[in-house]
């Protein structure tokens, strides 16, 4: 098939990219999306002969990915987002209003085309909440008038400027913020070479290289108790010391971008507004454990990310401090992004290797472990992008001195991204151990409308929820974890007194069914039957014997499927109907009251 | 030294040593223990998806999965723990809250592994009060039809398809809770059509087209039979109701093909209830063929075949063998034609060289035979010609289990595009007819190539250099004297090199090693050896003439110039399939006279018609290809045909009182095999082993020869491929209603070759 010059160079350089070309088979798909509007027959054959795949390979890998489509969606295809964050501040409303406004519903397509829209999962723009995506642009903080301008715009054949995350939802800093990884927000130009350089930029790759043995700086990351910023807060150090040093195969570094945690959005001003930083920590990474090739993971619907990356790769590669001899101290880094294509699981680390590998993001079977057989079967360092975007400040300032802004076996500092029922809710970066309750009422501005809290999820959606009694605890791994809840990525959603706990149950439920990759048993059939009586129970169609039973087969779901989205799935649920079964046994009198009836006709 | 390298751990409270490396689950099966599980299949890969088989193991805070767990020293796994047992019970209860239950009309139902797991696991009452997910059935060719509803997504069809098979025609669409598997063209399977995937599906989401809806497992009778198509001699459990095959499939994995069976050996019986086939005998009357009474028409053969003999010489009668009767029958035949007929002139189609390898292996051939096991073991194999995925698709699978499970390093020579050589470590792909000369190229660096296969030659006889204990395999392209190259240099690689030669049908080897030649005795003795020609003839009451008979074709050419008064053919079709315009190559024959299944092109022309037994519908011994002797048994009955055996021995018996010979008086073939047993070089078979259903390797023992060549066009192969069977494969309509049996995979139509070879 004759492709467009521009796609068949973009195929090129994507099988380039890759020592397997296999790899490109995602981001070729979704490229050739892009142009075609849908993956029809004819290009899914060209991409299978170019790599040598078969077609149902190709048709089984394009099925897993919720953004690859093989019918035509509208010029511009809606995503309303309705998860936990977007739900909590209208979100449903919008794609209800938004429905009756184009007169179609979820995957269909107006009859101009000039529309589709999609009800999708959590887009990452939680602290700009409620929020869509127009094809790959955001908007934020919508309500149905700004919305139907914008429609009506898009009608016009125009196109509004979208409202990424610096231009709109970053806040002022605050006082109580301690600003390490995110002191360049907000810089004019942050993301570019020149201003990154004056603003100590690529100072730490210098003292990596030039003064420091790769064990030296696994030590130096060591000592920073610098904890996994993905969620399971393992210590990035020690993940690094278990990659072996002798060896014969290649070596890999991975950073994780799939950000997926329903409420969590910190990775994206950390790629918008400081590439290089991540740039920097990941090249760091490298000369640690002496891998030579890296890939960033950017989940598909921050295509604009991918985009900046980019260039600050190509940025890096010009100034050397990516590709041969980087400072010439023989040291060989190799560095491009790669982009997922809709898949929550894939932010699962051995996932996202067979993701990255141009396959289904199933899991894989532990052990053996990534460090020792990860990306190709060869050793493998994956990293969330926060984790790695701290690396430089840890090597600049050294592993104690950050250790020492956070608490005991809990180094540093962290980003949060507060969503939900609050005045200021914003991405802050805050010190490890930073009390909930400040979190909560003087860095978010309490609750909005001067409403009384009920809930909060404190690092996105998998963590247990904390009751309005429980949030005077301080915000790290080990504190949250004696308190039954986990620190996970970050993303915290506060509820305040009007939400609805079984519609909370039910959103989150809703996720990890649609997420659920299928692969074991009890979470692709535990998430189903949940979701599905969640939904009942909510419809007021519960019964007494429901509530026990929600609760028991979240716990037949938990440390018994294959990788933690089983768990992700069970602890919410757990915790909800443990601290609110009041409001349970509230439902089975009838029809939810906590909630207007049109939001309640808008749920999917 | 055994017990060094063991290691000791504790399942239920009793100590078990096994080797390292064990996986709990198979250290569980040798204790008698089981450990459920639906996604776990030995040798396949690894999954853990199911769930089913977690255990409870000592320091370790979850439960753990028994079919990834690798036991160590000093391990404590408990599976039958109150937390076990509740793990399995909402494991079934996640199972089933989208099973559709339909389990008395399922196919599956009384043979289901989830059923089985429900009863010994599950709860015994549901909880789940949503709506089931629903998808139609989808019909993906006339043999594979998939209920999605019922599948529960362990993956095993995908897996089998794709590492067992090397086809990758599943695949898996979808995610979450509406997984579904995919054939590989839209609602549609283009593959080998192996039902391998129907086999291996636990539950009845993968039904056969041919029994689906037919009847319940209880109602039928299992009988396992080798299958009676190609040479590798697969057992295939034949289930029958109302004297009707319903099925065949392999369930108890107990003959020499493991769990494998292809479309021939699973699809392929219904032939013998084809509306065409013969039930009565048919004598020619007034220039047709008209039905007779079995008196009549046995009376007609042994009157005229007296008449020929009596009016000509014996010379001038011969007999056709078959290569998918039993050995048995083609053991009296030679009796039948050597004394009661007194003739050599007997031959059948010969579809490999076994004669060339027994004259170049001699003696050694005792142990110098590879059995299908040994071909998985080998840690190499050479393969010259042949394109085993289509002619010998046991072979096949074997080097594809053995490459991904031990590292077998698979190389060959070949004239064919293949689908095996995606296993290989060298394959040299040289021009078609070719391969010969670079088995000499091998033996003696003879023969000129260009310089690039000369390169890939010299790699790939250097690399065998460095293997030890290879099993080489070849094709009809390698005979005589090429077949001796390939011994003498092959039997120099280290270790023990065994050879096998590759035949096309059931009973190819069989035929060879019965002596259906005209220069062979059973067991590959000389014609010309008088001792040999005095012990049968002391044997079968009477003399074996000396001179060696015509060939096959010398036969049919024989009896173009009239030489040949009278043909007897026993299930072969010679008219279709050999050189040469065939509707005048029998104008001279004074009696053509054929047992046959079907009016094939041959039993068109014969003068008396005997509808014949096939291997289904009798008793008797099998030899596949590479010596394996098995048994057959009757598995339904012929309804009208009777066995070639019969035929023979009531024939022996007419032309007996007519004074031709004396009567064969083995009246079973049990009987048979005995005197082949102790008078047939290398059948001295365990009758224990054959009777328990297993295989026994014959291995004779021939005198050494100085050279043997065959006679020119003596040698060839029919390159059937996976949907055709000979004469048989016409009448197999579930084989020929595939899509894939109109697509020949030796043309070279771009349909044909996407799926093929790629």
């Amino acid at each position: 098939m004759e492709l467009p010059p521009h796609l068949d160079e973009k195929f090129r350089e994507l099988m380039g990219r890759y020592p397997v070309k296999r790899s490109a088979l995602v981001p070729m798909m979704l490229y050739a999306q892009d142009h075609f509007g849908f993956l029809g027959d004819e290009i899914l054959e060209e991409i299978a002969t170019r790599l040598d795949l078969n077609k149902i390979e190709v048709e089984e890998t394009l099925a897993y990915y919720s953004m690859l489509r093989r019918k035509p969606a509208g010029r511009y295809h809606i995503q309303v987002c309705t998860n936990i964050s977007c739900m909590l501040r209208g979100g449903h409303e919008l794609y209800a209003h938004v429905q009756k406004r184009l007169g179609i519903g979820h995957k269909e397509v107006s009859p101009s085309g000039t529309f589709s829209l999609e009800e999708v999962e959590c887009i990452g723009a939680c602290t700009g909440a409620p929020s869509l995506q127009v094809n790959y642009d955001f908007y934020e903080n919508l309500d149905p008038d700004k919305v139907d301008a914008l429609l009506e715009q898009l009608e016009q054949g125009k196109k509004p400027q979208p409202v990424p995350v610096t231009s709109g939802s970053l806040h002022e800093r605050l006082p109580a913020e301690t600003l390490v990884i995110s002191k360049r927000f907000g810089i004019r130009d942050s993301r570019r070479m020149d201003v990154y350089l004056a603003h100590e930029g690529y100072q730490a790759l210098e003292k990596a290289l030039k003064q420091m043995t790769p064990d030296q700086i696994i030590e130096e990351v060591k000592k920073s108790n610098l904890r996994g910023r993905g969620g399971a807060g393992f210590p990035a150090g020690m993940k690094w010391s278990f990659v072996p040093k002798e060896t014969n195969k290649p070596k890999y570094i991975l950073a994780n971008a799939d950000e997926s945690e329903p409420g969590t959005c910190k990775d994206r001003p950390l790629m918008e507004m400081d590439p290089h930083q991540l740039i920097e920590g990941i090249v760091i990474a490298g000369r640690a454990v002496s891998a030579n090739q890296g890939y960033i993971y950017i989940r598909g619907e921050y295509r604009y990310l991918i985009d900046i990356m980019d260039q600050a790769i190509a940025e890096a590669y010009g100034r050397g401090y990516l590709g041969k001899d980087i400072l010439s101290s023989g040291f060989d880094f190799e560095l491009s992004t790669h982009t997922g294509a809709g898949a929550y699981e894939c932010g699962e680390e051995s996932a996202l290797m067979e993701s990255l590998e141009g396959k289904r993001g199933y899991p894989r079977i532990k052990p053996p472990f990534p460090a020792v057989v990860g990306l190709y079967h060869c050793p493998t360092v994956i990293n969330n992008a926060e984790t790695l975007s701290t690396v430089p400040a840890v090597i600049r300032m050294g592993g104690e001195a950050y250790a020492n802004l956070g608490t005991p076996r809990n180094g540093g500092t962290r980003l949060y991204s507060i969503s939900g029922h609050v005045n200021r809710p914003g991405i802050y970066e805050l010190p490890l151990g930073f009390p909930l309750r400040r979190l909560i009422e003087e860095v978010a501005g309490g609750i909005r409308g001067g409403k009384k809290l009920k809930a909060v999820i404190p690092g996105g959606s998998s963590c247990p929820l904390l009751s309005a009694e429980e949030i005077d605890l301080p915000m790290d791994f080990d504190s949250l974890a004696k308190a039954g809840s986990m620190l996970g990525s970050g993303g915290t959603v506060i509820m305040d007194e009007d939400t609805c706990m079984v519609d909370v149950a039910r959103r989150i439920m809703h996720f990890y069914a649609h997420e659920s990759c299928g692969w074991c048993i009890p979470c692709r059939e535990g998430t189903s039957w949940l979701r599905k009586m969640l939904d009942r129970f909510h419809e007021g169609e519960g019964r007494a014997e429901d509530i026990p039973l929600i609760d028991e087969l979240a716990k037949n779901m938990l440390g018994r499927t294959f990788c933690p989205l089983g768990d992700a799935a069970a602890l919410p649920t757990i915790s909800i109907v443990q601290k609110w079964r009041n409001e349970f046994e509230d439902h089975l009198r009838g029809k939810c009251s906590y909630q207007a009836a049109d939001a309640l006709a808008a749920a999917p | 030294m055994a017990d060094q390298k063991q290691i000791t751990f504790t399942l239920d409270g009793r100590p078990v040593r096994t080797s390292p490396g064990t996986l709990v689950i198979e250290a569980a099966k040798s204790q008698g223990i089981e450990v459920p599980s639906f996604c776990y299949y030995p040798g396949l890969a690894l999954q853990a998806a199911c769930r089913m088989c977690l255990v409870e193991v000592e320091k370790m805070p979850k439960l753990q999965t028994a079919c990834t767990l690798v036991a160590t020293e000093g391990m404590v796994v408990r599976t039958m723990t109150d937390q076990v047992r509740k793990a399995r019970k909402d494991m079934i209860e996640f199972l089933l809250s989208n099973h559709p239950l339909d389990c008395p009309v399922c196919d599956k139902g009384g043979e289901c592994e989830l059923q089985d797991m429900t009863f010994r696991y599950g709860l015994d009452k549901t909880r789940f009060a949503e709506e089931k997910l629903h998808h139609p059935e989808e019909k993906w060719s006339p043999l594979v039809y998939y209920d999605a509803p019922r599948c529960i997504l362990c993956f095993r069809c995908v897996r089998v398809c794709d590492e067992g098979m090397d086809t990758k025609a599943l695949g898996v669409g979808s995610r979450g809770v509406h997984s579904v598997i995919l054939p590989n063209k839209p609602g549609e399977l283009a593959c080998e059509e192996c039902g391998m995937c129907i086999d291996i599906c636990p539950v009845g989401a993968l039904t056969s087209g041919t029994y689906r809806y037919h009847t319940r497992p209880w109602e039928m009778t299992y009988v396992a039979d080798p299958c009676t198509h190609c040479s590798n001699g697969c057992k295939t459990t034949l289930s029958v109701r109302n004297n009707e095959i319903l099925r065949a499939n392999n369930r108890d994995h107990s003959g020499v093909n493991g769990e494998f069976l292809c479309a021939k050996g699973r699809f392929g019986f219904d032939f013998a209830t084809h509306p065409e086939r013969i039930r009565a005998p048919l004598v020619r009357r007034n220039g047709k063929l008209a039905p007779a009474s079995w008196e009549e028409a046995l009376e007609e053969v042994a009157r005229r075949l007296k008449q020929v003999r009596d009016a000509h010489r014996a010379e001038t009668i011969g007999v056709i063998g078959s290569n998918h009767t039993t050995n048995e029958e083609n053991y009296l035949l030679n009796r039948f034609a050597r004394i009661t007929l007194g003739t050599n002139n007997l031959d059948h189609h010969r579809t490999a060289d076994y004669v060339g390898l027994a004259a170049a292996l001699g003696p050694r051939m005792k142990d110098s035979l590879a059995t299908m096991a040994d071909v998985y073991q080998a840690p190499a194999v050479l393969l010259v010609a042949n394109e085993v995925s289509n002619q010998n698709p046991l072979v096949a699978w074997q080097i594809r289990a053995g490459v991904r499970h031990h590292g077998l390093r698979l190389y060959a020579i070949n004239g064919r595009p293949s689908k095996i050589h995606r296993q290989a470590k060298i394959a040299v792909e040289v021009s078609r007819g070719s391969e010969a000369r670079a088995v000499r190229w091998l033996a003696a660096e003879q023969g000129r190539w260009e310089a690039k296969t000369t390169e890939s030659l010299a790699a790939l006889k250097a690399a065998l250099g460095a293997e030890h204990d290879v099993v080489v395999l070849f094709g009809a392209e390698i005979q005589g004297s090429a077949i001796r190259d390939l011994v003498s240099w092959a039997g120099r690689l280290g270790g023990k090199t065994k050879f096998m030669a590759l035949g096309d049908y059931a009973n190819s080897r069989g035929a060879a090693d019965m002596g259906i030649l005209p220069d062979r005795l059973p067991g590959y003795a000389p014609l010309s050896d008088a001792a040999e020609r005095a012990r049968f003839g002391k044997l079968w009451g009477g003399e074996i003439p000396a001179a060696a008979g015509l060939t096959l074709r010398g036969m049919l050419d024989a009896a173009t110039q009239g030489k040949l008064k009278a043909l007897y053919v026993v299930g072969a079709n010679p008219l279709k399939g050999f050189p040469g315009p065939s509707a005048d190559r029998i104008a001279g024959l004074d009696l053509l006279v054929v047992e046959e299944m079907f009016l094939t092109e041959t039993a068109q022309r014969a003068d008396v018609v005997l509808p014949a037994a096939c291997s289904y519908e009798k008793e008797g011994s099998l030899t596949n290809t590479a010596g394996e002797v098995q048994l057959t048994h009757r598995a339904t009955d012929p309804q009208g045909p009777r066995s070639d055996f019969d035929l023979l021995r009531i024939l022996s018996h007419q032309l007996s009182l007519l004074g031709m010979g004396a009567p064969i008086r083995l009246r079973t073939p049990a009987a048979a095999l005995d005197e082949i047993r102790q008078n047939v070089s290398g059948y001295d078979v365990l009758p224990a082993t054959l009777l328990g259903g297993g295989a026994e390797l014959a291995a004779p023992a021939p005198r050494p020869v100085e050279s043997y060549e065959p006679p020119e066009g003596a040698v060839f192969s029919s390159n059937d491929y996976l949907f055709t069977s000979g004469t048989l494969g016409r009448y197999c309509s579930r084989l020929t209603s595939t899509n894939e049996a109109r697509e020949r995979p030796w043309s070279s139509s771009p349909s044909t070759q996407s799926w093929w070879h790629r």
